[in-house]
């Protein structure tokens, strides 16, 4: 049976300028689907074309060749209201919560700025909205004329998710959205994003480099090389079977605990 | 390398091509007639339109540019065919029918006094800015800091002209310290050489040197917020070297470039320090000039300025290889 | 030689004018070990690493007693630490890249800190360069030292920077987050050098991270620091398999593992055309 993704890419290319004479293939023909409710984990090391990925999935950037396709529309090369309308479905979480925030508006301006930039009229008023919004990722309302430094890195990080979904999206990007926390930190905010997507039947796409956490929020993950997708695949088949030689390389390489201690740490 | 040198010079000869194009323009459409101000008192309409001829004034534009531009290659005649006529030989920037000299010749002759003024205040100012920043920044907060910001602020916001009429008058007029300032060679009589720059120099460096104090500080103080500061201090090197090896390199790169900038306003700071101690300088004649109307001299010390910018820009796009690595690479 | 611990730090307070950082931490490091020190942001374990080399800023309060080697090192004058630092115990830092200085080659700045000790001509220093350069396995050593260090990757700028490090043999090396900003397969290149140059110099390791599991596969002992104290100290293997502390164990708890998964939410998966119904 065929099945419509949320959002669909197919074969898409970037290219950048390095010089007069010289270009740089940064992704080289990726393709990858979302489904609803559905998370897709991007792996990959730095240089591996993973946030450019990210980037041209939320149309940050316009993708050299290639079909980027969301809801069944083709937006790939969407401008004016087609973009303001994919903007209000996909919304982008970034790594450093407090340089991804204007740091002179307070909370409140810094969560309803989505609203404002679609000139969007909401119903019981933007400042209801905002609370809410704030409530729904564990941040408590009265705080809403704070500013942004008055945070601490996890709750800034909630802020920013915060302002994505107070447009209401159905695709949440994350580009290395935790990755900056400290582990308790990031364990709740990965509770929250698994959360969210269960009341609010979010998607999302999960950029990171870090595969152990990925593994605890993606449920199908493409592991990038060099600008392509190496292999793709259900998170059990990525992390307990990997075919590719390169996705096995990776997974070696990260440190783990002695299983032995683990298991006597589970079992005392 | 020499390619980037190569394509640099090139660019530079375009762009000198257009600054002469729009300079004609401006002194052909907009300045009052030359002819007027070198006619003087006993003038008639026949006179002024004598004079024209013999300037070429009469001539359509592209005429006149032409023979200006071809003028600073092979030279030109004024007046061909008449008494009067006059060889203005290559370079010709003009021939100054006021003073009765070949323009390029008048700048040659004067160009020595202002490139000792500017160099020398140059020098002063750059050691003496930077060595204030540097001594701001590792005293950060202190009374250093605070005194050395405070004589910046002070040099910033001080007229020159008004800093050069005071030191004259106490220096020279009251305290009798110093001769009134004379062009004599260095190679003359250095006490005396040294005597009539000094003043012009400190004036001169007086301006500049706050800003680049001011912008060593900035600088040197970002720097030494890096890591690779902390590198250096924990391989055990002693101050010295961590400040001016790791601190100082890194925070000239800017100051290269508003020395590179610099070059723009020198000219324009040379003028008022050479009328003002009353040295014949470069800047001092185009003073004169612009009282007299005297378009050639005008015209040809506005050209010097721009080469000297042109010329500079590139020196300090050089300079910038030498000192950053990573531009280096970049022009290869 | 004793069996005395080569460093050892005694109730190390640190205290800044507006707040303390570290309070009472003690720890020892035996000749040849490695001590894991291992918290989140603001457990103040960079702190007590900077205190060791004498890197504190100006105005930090220290108390406590810090003794490298049977010498004490707290109280003593900065010219007498500037002689340690670099020669008997050196540092490896978090970010390669901004650690090194734009401006210099990786050879001068390797050969900087065996002159500062060591003296020598620059010649000499660059022959020491290359083969330290040799030591952490950069190829080309002879021809890599006059390159600076934007024509490097992460990985080999790390690699220069242990080079730096091992210049003059220290005793004592510490070495504050050096695989964080680095990729996994890079990091583990990164962390089997630091194991093998500590089995062939017999350094003593100071091992600060975030990472449990990377603490956990370099360190025999292990300090759990929060809110700069230290809430656990033991053996890898008993902080690992019988953590005592409750934080130890939430931190543990909170590490997300490689090979197990938690429960998500099931994708929704709309056949085409069933959107309407």
């Amino acid at each position: 049976m065929t099945r419509q993704p949320l959002l669909r890419a197919e074969n898409l290319v970037r290219d950048f300028r390095t010089g007069p004479r010289t270009i740089f293939r940064a992704v080289k023909g990726v393709s990858f689907d979302v489904a609803r409710r559905e998370t897709l984990g991007i792996v990959g090391e730095s240089g591996s074309g993973k946030s450019t990925t990210a980037r041209m999935a939320a149309k940050l950037i316009e993708p050299t060749e290639g079909l980027l396709e969301f809801d069944g529309v083709d937006v790939t090369y969407k401008a004016g209201k087609a973009l303001r309308d994919f903007r209000g479905g996909v919304q982008v979480v970034f790594q450093d919560p407090y340089s991804s925030l204007n740091p002179r508006h307070t909370v409140e301006q810094v969560i309803s700025a989505p609203l404002l930039y679609q000139g969007r009229k909401v119903l019981g008023g933007r400042r209801r909205v905002v609370k809410e919004s704030m409530e729904r990722v564990g941040l408590n309302p009265d705080h809403s004329g704070r500013y942004p430094a008055q945070f601490s890195g996890g709750q800034a990080q909630r802020i920013g998710i915060a302002r994505a979904l107070v447009v209401e999206p159905q695709l949440v990007i994350c580009d290395e959205a935790v990755s900056a926390l400290d582990v308790s930190v990031q364990a709740q905010v990965l509770d929250l994003l698994r959360d969210l997507q269960r009341d609010l039947n979010l998607s999302y796409i999960f950029i990171a480099h870090d595969l152990a956490v990925v593994r605890q929020i993606a449920h199908k993950v493409a592991v990038m090389k060099s600008g392509e997708i190496v292999e793709q695949g259900s998170r059990e088949a990525i992390f307990d079977a990997p075919r590719h030689e390169y996705t096995q390389s990776l997974l070696a390489a990260v440190p783990q605990v002695d299983p032995s201690w683990e298991a006597a740490r589970q079992a005392g | 390398m020499i390619s980037y040198i190569l394509k640099r010079l090139l660019g530079a000869v375009v762009t000198m091509l257009a600054v002469i194009f729009f300079t004609f323009i401006i002194f052909f459409y907009l300045t009052p007639d030359p002819a007027a101000s070198i006619c003087g008192d006993a003038c008639t309409p026949d006179t002024i339109v004598q004079i024209r001829r013999q300037l070429g004034l009469e001539e359509p534009f592209f005429v006149q540019f032409w023979a200006f531009l071809s003028g600073i290659f092979v030279g030109r005649t004024y007046g061909e065919g008449t008494a009067a006529e006059i060889y203005c030989s290559a370079p010709c920037l003009g021939y100054s029918f006021q003073y009765r000299t070949d323009v390029f010749d008048g700048i040659v002759d004067r160009l020595p006094v202002t490139i000792t003024i500017a160099v020398g205040a140059a020098v002063l100012w750059i050691l003496s800015g930077v060595a204030a920043g540097v001594i701001s920044a590792v005293k950060q907060g202190t009374w250093w800091d605070r005194g050395a910001m405070m004589f910046a602020l002070a040099g910033v916001s001080l007229p020159n002209y008004f800093v050069a009429l005071v030191l004259q008058y106490l220096l020279v007029v009251q305290l009798q310290w110093l001769p009134f300032p004379a062009v004599v060679g260095f190679t003359d009589d250095p006490t005396r050489w040294f005597q009539t720059y000094i003043m012009p120099w400190t004036v001169l460096a007086l301006m500049y040197a706050s800003m680049y104090a001011r912008l060593t500080r900035t600088n040197m103080i970002d720097t030494l917020g890096e890591n690779f500061m902390r590198t250096a201090h924990a391989k055990g090197l002693r101050p010295a070297p961590i400040m001016l090896r790791h601190g100082l390199r890194p925070s000239l790169t800017p100051v290269v470039t508003l020395l590179g900038m610099d070059f723009a306003t020198l000219l324009g700071g040379a003028l008022i320090t050479e009328t003002v101690f009353g040295l014949n300088g470069v800047g001092r004649w185009a003073y004169n000039a612009i009282g007299t109307n005297d378009q050639p001299v005008i015209m040809g010390v506005t050209l010097l300025a721009a080469f000297a910018v042109i010329i500079a820009n590139i020196v300090v796009d050089l300079t910038y290889t030498a000192l950053d690595p990573r531009v280096r690479e970049s022009t290869k | 030689m004793t069996d005395k611990p080569m460093l050892q730090v005694v109730d190390l307070t640190i205290a800044f004018p507006t707040a303390a950082v570290v309070d009472q931490v003690s720890f020892e490091i035996p000749q040849g070990g490695t001590m894991g020190l291992v918290g989140e942001s603001g457990s103040g374990k960079s702190m007590t690493s900077l205190a060791v080399m004498g890197l504190l800023p100006r105005e930090a309060r220290t108390t406590g007693r810090i003794s490298f080697m049977d010498e004490e090192l707290l109280g003593r004058s900065d010219r007498q630490m500037r002689r340690l630092r670099g020669d008997r115990m050196a540092m490896i830092f978090q970010d390669p890249l901004s650690s090194l200085n734009p401006y210099y080659t990786v050879g001068f700045q390797i050969a900087e800190a065996y002159r500062a000790h060591r003296g020598g001509s620059r010649r000499a220093g660059l022959r020491r360069a290359v083969e330290a350069m040799d030591r952490v396995k950069i190829v080309d050593a002879d021809k890599r030292v006059n390159h600076y260090p934007h024509q490097f990757s992460g990985g080999m700028r790390q690699r220069v920077m242990i080079a730096m490090a091992l210049v003059c043999e220290p005793e004592l090396i510490i070495a504050d987050e050096p695989t964080t900003a680095l990729d996994v397969t890079v990091q583990a290149q990164i962390l089997e050098l630091l194991a093998e140059v500590q089995q062939s110099t017999g350094a003593g390791m100071l091992f600060i991270t975030h990472d449990l599991a990377v603490v956990s596969q370099v360190s025999d002992r292990i300090t759990v620091m929060r809110h700069g104290r230290t809430v656990e100290q033991g053996t890898a293997e008993q902080i690992f398999s019988r953590p005592s502390n409750d934080y130890t164990r939430q931190l543990l708890a909170a590490t997300p593992r490689l090979d197990d998964q938690v429960d998500l939410p099931e994708p929704i998966l709309t056949p085409v055309g069933s959107e309407d119904s």
